[in-house]
């Protein structure tokens, strides 16, 4: 009943003009932002955050929320239209949805999308709603061990099984580690690593340390894409509404997808891309229409789309309840959350009643607002992808520049965002995942601060760790998804067939974001 | 699946690398080298304190001996691999970088919107597709969205235009 009264003041909180008003923006900017292809949900976020510091700390989480799964559903349409998935997680889509877009299905593929978003979102927001109280109580028995061996958990489960492999992702994790070391240490007052710089006594702002890595990034690797013609495609869009046929074999996937999403979305650093993996692969097995998948079978997009937008919400359980995000848009809101003064972890269930409640109460009004906005706004959707990317460019660089001088009307900061765009195209060409940096800069300063306390209340004895039995626990399961990722990177690799070199090819993420953006 | 490399597909291909090749590819994990050796060293100068008592260097410093561990095994990994690198786009590359530091050098002193003006002129520059009115239009065309939306609706503190 606490959770049903709950989750009514957080309705009533929504549904204030404001919080509604900027929920519909962030929908809506979101799945604009989203649509344009290697523009995933992360620039999003980081494009608008700067905005966000104008607004009440609830309104502002709830329109960062409403860009993010936003930005999720609008990059499935570019997956659908253009095979061209802007995150992984949207690469599953492609399977099958680019399939029913050239056999003129497309209208089809994204009415399923936008009904199964629904569905898993609804899934995904009751998952929350539930299981996030009984996760936060748990957690107010932790201590700075327990803290710590949390975070080094969602490191190395944010890492270890990224794209480029364990050991690129963990190097990645530790950088962002050394990198949110810049700028004055808490705990003594001492400059560290600022070169001499006093805009960098506060540290490097998470803004753009985002905007540089993925915004600059992932523009300069899709201008290349583009220009090779990738995308371009003749799309029929003739049939719209799904056959009574399809609605039927939609309805059970998207049961199973939101299921699927909501478990794998609430561990640390597994996420939308194995959640809408591991739908895609059950869902396959227990069709009846096995031998359609891969070919344009609607149950192959439905269930990729529940599960990716059930993952999108409970992605937020351990964020908020634990303070450890699963992922790199989970970081970012964090980082919001921090410079709105509020401190995720257990305590925000009732210190801040009023955000969590009215965030959960969001997925429902957002959800709703993404399907009314987006089923008939498909084709406006369709229209602006025709729009040629060499006009497009120019206008999100126009974007990110505006938003990161607004930070402090300083620009010190475009150069740094400069910096790390730089670092970003890089780290792509180079196989790095940029995600797992960025986790690693979110939850560098908490890590440290809770290593320092278990050991300074052990007396300097590192078995604290091991002793006390969840931390013990967790670092247990660490290591073996550390031993997990090591094994999948560097054992011996199958031969490759004409067949994988061919899905590969046609299912080649725009620009690689991570597996846990 | 997505995790299979191209540079694997390549070798499969038939493509082989150059000394070229090889350098590209290893240069990423001599980056990380390098980053970590500055972080090493900068973490031992500002003190390693005590078990009991970490130093301000303490986490910085474990964090880059790490990464240098990391790195040599991905400069090992890089080693075994065959094909070719993946080459930078330069075009592109430059042309987002001086449009980043076209915005940089001109909004404080002449303002935001000549700033957006010639950030999009600079961006299309490359562009060949585009002719030189298309891109002045739509650097007009963003200024004057700019104006609207980030002055006018937003009330954030720019200066449209130096001067005036």
């Amino acid at each position: 009943m606490d959770v049903l009264a709950n989750f009514s003041a957080g309705l009533a909180t929504v549904l204030q003009p404001e919080t509604l008003m900027y929920c519909f923006i962030g929908v809506f900017l979101g799945t604009f932002i989203g649509v344009l292809p290697g523009v995933g949900s992360m620039a999003a976020i980081a494009m608008i955050l700067p905005l966000s510091f104008y607004l009440e700390p609830t309104v502002a989480i709830v329109m960062i929320a409403g860009v993010y799964y936003g930005a999720e559903y609008g990059g499935s349409i570019a997956s659908i239209l253009m095979n061209i998935p802007g995150t992984p997680s949207s690469s599953i889509t492609c399977i099958d949805g680019y399939p029913m877009a050239r056999q003129g299905r497309a209208g089809v593929a994204l009415f399923v999308t936008s009904i199964a978003s629904f569905g898993g979102g609804m899934i995904g927001m009751i998952v929350m709603a539930v299981l996030s109280p009984s996760l936060a109580r748990l957690a107010l028995q932790f201590g700075p061990a327990e803290y710590f061996a949390v975070i080094f958990l969602g490191l190395i489960a944010a890492s270890a099984v990224s794209n480029g492999g364990a050991l690129r992702g963990i190097a990645m994790v530790v950088a962002g580690l050394m990198l949110s070391t810049v700028g004055i240490d808490l705990t003594t007052g001492d400059l560290r690593f600022t070169l001499g710089v006093p805009e960098l006594r506060d540290g490097v702002h998470l803004v753009i340390v985002a905007m540089g890595l993925f915004g600059v990034g992932e523009l300069i690797t899709s201008i290349r894409a583009n220009r090779e013609g990738r995308g371009r495609q003749e799309i029929d869009y003739a049939k719209f509404y799904p056959s009574a046929r399809e609605w039927r074999a939609s309805w059970g996937p998207i049961w199973r997808g939101g299921l699927i999403g909501s478990f794998f979305g609430a561990l640390p650093g597994t996420g939308q891309t194995v959640a809408s993996a591991v739908g895609y692969a059950v869902e396959k097995k227990v069709s009846k229409n096995k031998d359609q998948f891969g070919k344009g079978a609607v149950e192959g997009v439905a269930v990729p789309e529940s599960a990716n937008n059930s993952a999108t919400q409970t992605a937020f359980i351990p964020t908020l309840t634990l303070g450890v995000p699963g992922s790199a848009s989970m970081a970012m809101v964090i980082g919001a959350l921090m410079i709105h003064g509020i401190t995720p972890g257990p305590r925000i269930l009732t210190e801040h009643t009023e955000l969590f409640w009215g965030l959960v109460a969001s997925f429902l009004v957002g959800n709703v607002l993404l399907l009314i906005l987006n089923i008939p706004l498909i084709g406006l959707w369709v229209r602006l992808l025709q729009i040629p990317y060499r006009l497009m460019y120019p206008a999100i660089i126009v974007l990110i520049c505006i938003g990161v001088y607004s930070l402090n009307n300083n620009v010190f900061d475009i150069w740094m965002t400069l910096l790390f765009g730089v670092a970003g195209y890089l780290m792509r060409l180079y196989r790095f995942e940029p995600a797992p940096l960025l986790i690693g800069f979110v939850l560098g300063p908490m890590m440290e601060e809770q290593l320092r306390r278990a050991l300074l209340l052990s007396r300097g004895d590192p078995m604290v760790f091991l002793e006390r039995p969840i931390s013990g626990g967790l670092l247990a399961i660490s290591a073996l998804i550390l031993i997990y990722g090591l094994w999948v990177t560097l054992r011996p690799r199958r031969n490759i067939t004409t067949d994988d070199t061919s899905i590969i090819q046609n299912n080649k993420p725009s620009s690689n974001t991570g597996a846990s953006s | 699946m997505m995790g299979i490399s191209s540079n694997k597909i390549m070798q499969d291909t038939g493509h082989r690398a150059g000394v070229k090749d090889i350098l590209i590819r290893l240069s990423g994990a001599g980056l990380l080298l390098a980053l970590g050796l500055y972080f090493m060293i900068g973490g031992l100068n500002l003190g390693l304190g005590s078990p009991f008592r970490p130093g301000t260097g303490a986490f910085p410093f474990f964090s880059a001996l790490l990464l240098m561990g990391l790195a040599l095994g991905i400069l090992w990994q890089d080693l075994q691999q065959d094909g070719l690198a993946d080459r930078p786009d330069w075009i592109s590359f430059l042309a987002i970088g001086a449009a980043l530091s076209v915005f940089a050098l001109v909004t404080e002193r002449f303002g935001l919107l000549p700033a957006v003006f010639l950030t999009v002129l600079t961006a299309s520059a490359p562009d060949r597709s585009l002719p030189w009115w298309g891109k002045a239009a739509l650097g007009l065309f963003m200024a004057g969205l700019s104006y609207v939306l980030f002055i006018e609706a937003l009330g954030l503190p720019f200066k449209a235009i130096r001067g005036i």
